[in-house]
């Protein structure tokens, strides 16, 4: 694994949210497939986006991005 | 800038962010489905970077054979080809790539224009070989010294396939890095 690998949680919060990518892109101004990237971790945001994506779901930066993966649901903490 | 003249600017963009908008979705609706893969994508860069190469041999064979009608037919030849392949090739290569190489640094997100960058490096970096393997070329093929005579239509051929390739270079660069999009979800649809 490329260590530069910066771990998200875009999907679950999304679905958490019930927001669809074009309705996160757009609310971010950037392409629908660069969120689709950002979720496979394809593409690291800046440190720019990183804090709109924590803002628009209102939650800390650190909730959404990780230098390490973060635990599976129900998994062992 | 007064500020009719700022909002004729922001309509006009508007307008032009809107059309560029409904552009993509159709582009969207249209693009076969195989292009989601790498090898059907490189395939295509692969036959834009063959087309160009053709603009090459076609100003080769004017070097070496024109003036002369065989150096016409090839000229023509090689012109309906870049007509009948190439235009069609180039506009597949602007949809599968969104226009990345094409539009306005504006109207691109920050991973598209890193991936425009990183198109734009590597194709300056081709580019260079080019210049200087034509170089090399004409260097080794020109040996007559003040006595040697360049054909105009091959000085012209080199000059326009270098135009060609300094703008479409990027362009195939651009597809041949693309990576596979991301499977949409089913309300992403448009």
């Amino acid at each position: 694994m490329d260590k530069e690998t910066v771990y998200n949680r875009i999907t679950v919060l999304r679905a958490e949210r019930g927001v669809s990518r074009r309705d996160l892109a757009a609310a971010l101004g950037v392409h629908y497939q660069t969120v689709g990237y950002l979720e496979r971790g394809e593409y690291s945001p800046s440190l720019h986006l990183a804090l709109r994506i924590a803002d628009y779901f209102e939650v800390p930066v650190e909730v959404v991005f990780s230098l390490k993966p973060f635990p599976r649901i129900g998994g062992t903490p | 800038m007064t500020s009719k003249t700022a909002q004729w600017l922001e309509r006009s963009r508007r307008k032009r962010s809107d059309r560029l908008a409904a552009l993509e979705d159709e582009m969207e609706r249209r693009m076969p489905a195989r292009y989601a893969r790498r090898r059907p994508r490189r395939v295509l860069a692969g036959a834009g970077a063959v087309t160009l190469g053709l603009l090459w041999v076609d100003a080769a064979v004017s070097w070496v054979i024109a003036p002369s009608d065989t150096a016409v037919i090839v000229n023509l030849v090689v012109l309906g080809v870049l007509v009948a392949v190439g235009l069609p090739l180039a506009t597949q290569l602007v949809a599968l790539t969104r226009g990345l190489t094409a539009k306005r640094a504006r109207e691109l997100d920050e991973r598209q224009l890193t991936a425009r960058l990183r198109a734009f490096a590597t194709a300056h970096r081709a580019s260079t070989v080019v210049i200087a393997a034509v170089l090399l070329v004409t260097m080794a093929a020109d040996r007559d010294g003040r006595e040697s005579q360049i054909p105009g239509a091959a000085l012209f051929l080199i000059l326009f396939a270098l135009l060609v390739t300094h703008i479409f270079l990027p362009l195939i660069v651009a597809t041949w890095q693309m990576t596979d999009p991301p499977i949409e979800d089913d309300e992403d649809r448009p």
